[in-house]
């Protein structure tokens, strides 16, 4: 591989990011022209633009960003813990445990859940699904902890957690009649449909607070990319900076899974691409993983809303629609 | 005076007594090689003073202090080991590697201060990667990639190393360059040197204190000349030598040697 720049990498990344911007913000049902979108920020536009603008399209495109920054650090921490480049939250079971958790409350009674707990209840959600997605990663933590952790066994043990909490879900999909069955499905499937600005004010600064809590670990990240034995030498307590590290990834995790339900893949793909880019030194990759995210998911959900308009189909299926050739191009060019 | 001194070690994976109550201690500025057939606790050894295996029983000094009473950090600006077959994350540079031996005098904030810069430059140098510096270490050759990890290891600026292994898998050539410098920084900044080898000939040669191993005790100690003869080798490895000495006169060599049947 050519010798990398980060900086140009940057300039690129960065370019690419502000297209996704303005072509996630200007493209829609309502087309707003990238001029008209500057006025509307700064208070001049219509009152058609301010509302399609400001009420709906940017909190939209925060939690979009939002839940892709999330997911693809979680997917980086748990790549780095489990020395495997195919961890990720989704395919470990942390997304199943949040969506178990918030399939339960969901059945539980959605009713009069909204009157009881007034104003409150948009954090109630979230909560459950961050519990949901920490219970699972304590058992796979705990499960794959005897005598010592081992990156192998966390990551089966996860593959079967992941199994068994998916059949749960599509257990209870199946008992839950058909207007049920299609809101679960639209959320497993990972939407970002009606996000709004109550969404984007919780979970914009929680996901911007983690990252920063990662980024600032950046030189145990490293450590903990070589061997086990070597860490040791220079003195990292292994199985306390795994466990913060699965925390991290699963408060992530559980985070986007609540508010965009099942975005597969992203967690996956970006780190993935990220380390192609600049190479696996974390303070380098972890940002780049997160400007491609934000990159991924605002095309994504842009064509998502647009291409078969007025349906709109899930962000998720969509990621997947375009990433998976994409990852087995780049798997196939591989050395 | 001592480098590291163990006191009455055992240590046992299991209830398997690898290393039996030894007492063994390692000269300071000085290159001690450790040989031993497969299994005798070689590496074990290694291993237990880098703080990787808990022993069962028994004392480690480090210059004089028991690790027991001091904080792993403080250990780890003292004493840097490299284990064998090392994991290389994909896709890294020399530097950054190399960067990685500066973790135990970090603080969690903050990057790389102009020590640490000074002291990376310094064991890119002195390893002779200074061309290097920005290659990924997979596009290393086997010789050149074994001297970034010497480098990251030096980069940790202690003045006892012990690696393990440091020449397996390498071809004559580098294993003699990988030696020639471990002794280079041994006469230069006397550093004292710890290594595991196989490689009988280059132990002799290389080793000012030689220590052979057999099912976790000490058969023999001390200069190559003096200690490794036909009975020891026996000993230890099952082994019929023919000896001779070098050249210079200086260290043995073995010339060939047979099993012992029956």
């Amino acid at each position: 591989m050519k010798k990398r720049n980060f900086k140009i990498i940057i300039v690129i990344l960065s370019s690419l990011l502000l297209l996704s911007l303005i072509l996630y913000l200007s493209w829609g049902s309502y087309k707003i022209s990238p001029l008209d979108i500057i006025k509307t920020i700064f208070g001049e536009g219509t009152k058609l633009q301010k509302s399609a603008l400001l009420n709906l399209r940017v909190p939209r495109m925060l939690v979009g960003i939002s839940v892709g920054i999330a997911l693809s650090t979680a997917g980086a921490l748990l790549q780095t813990i489990t020395k495997n480049e195919l961890a990720d939250s989704g395919i470990i079971g942390i997304n199943a445990g949040a969506a178990v958790a918030a399939v339960i409350f969901i059945s539980l009674k959605t009713a009069n859940y909204y009157s009881e707990l007034g104003y409150l209840s948009i954090y109630v959600l979230p909560s459950m699904a961050i519990m949901g997605a920490g219970v699972s990663a304590a058992v796979i933590y705990f499960l794959s902890s005897r005598n010592k952790v081992r990156p192998k066994r966390l990551l089966l043990i996860g593959l079967g957690i992941n199994t068994g909490l998916n059949a749960f879900i599509t257990f209870f999909t199946f008992r839950g009649g058909v207007s049920d069955y299609n809101r679960v499905l639209i959320w497993i499937s990972g939407s970002l449909w009606g996000s709004g600005w109550n969404y984007a004010k919780i979970i914009t600064p929680l996901v911007a607070l983690m990252f920063i809590l990662v980024l600032l670990n950046h030189k145990k990240l490293d450590v903990l990319n070589l061997s086990d034995e070597h860490a040791i030498c220079l003195v990292l307590n292994l199985n306390k900076e795994r466990k913060k590290f699965l925390t991290f990834a699963a408060i992530l995790a559980g985070t986007a899974t609540a508010f965009a339900g099942n975005i597969g893949f992203i967690g996956l793909i970006s780190p993935h691409i990220a380390r192609k880019l600049v190479g696996p030194y974390h303070k380098n990759f972890l940002v780049i993983s997160a400007v491609m995210s934000a990159v991924i998911i605002l095309v994504a959900d842009s064509l998502s809303r647009n291409l078969f308009s007025p349906i709109e189909i899930p962000v998720g299926i969509t990621i997947s629609i375009l990433g998976v050739p994409y990852f087995i191009y780049l798997m196939m060019k591989e050395k | 005076m001592e480098a590291i001194s163990v006191k009455k070690l055992s240590v046992a994976y299991e209830n398997n007594f690898i290393i039996d109550n030894m007492n063994l201690s390692i000269p300071k500025g000085e290159i001690s090689i450790i040989i031993g057939a497969n299994g005798c606790g070689k590496s074990t050894l290694l291993k237990t003073i880098a703080r990787i295996i808990k022993p069962k029983n028994g004392d480690i000094f480090i210059n004089n202090k028991n690790i027991k009473n001091q904080k792993e950090k403080h250990i780890a600006t003292q004493v840097a080991f490299l284990p064998q077959g090392p994991i290389c994350p994909s896709g890294i540079t020399v530097k950054e590697l190399v960067s990685y031996g500066r973790f135990p005098h970090q603080k969690m904030m903050g990057g790389l201060n102009s020590h640490d810069k000074e002291i990376i430059e310094w064991a890119i140098q002195e390893t002779g990667l200074k061309d290097f510096a920005d290659r990924e270490i997979e596009n290393l050759s086997g010789g050149q990639r074994q001297r970034a990890w010497i480098a990251m290891t030096l980069a940790q600026e202690t003045d006892i190393i012990m690696l393990d292994e440091p020449t397996t898998y390498l071809d004559m050539s580098y294993q003699l360059e990988v030696l020639e410098i471990l002794e280079k920084l041994n006469k230069k900044k006397n550093i004292t040197v710890v290594i595991v080898l196989h490689e009988l000939n280059n132990a002799c040669r290389f080793a000012s204190n030689i220590i052979g191993l057999k099912q976790g005790k000490i058969i023999c100690k001390g200069i190559p000349k003096d200690v490794i003869n036909e009975a020891n080798l026996k000993e230890m490895y099952g082994i019929d030598v023919k000896l001779q000495l070098s050249e210079n006169g200086k260290y043995p060599i073995c010339i060939e040697y047979e099993l012992l049947r029956g």
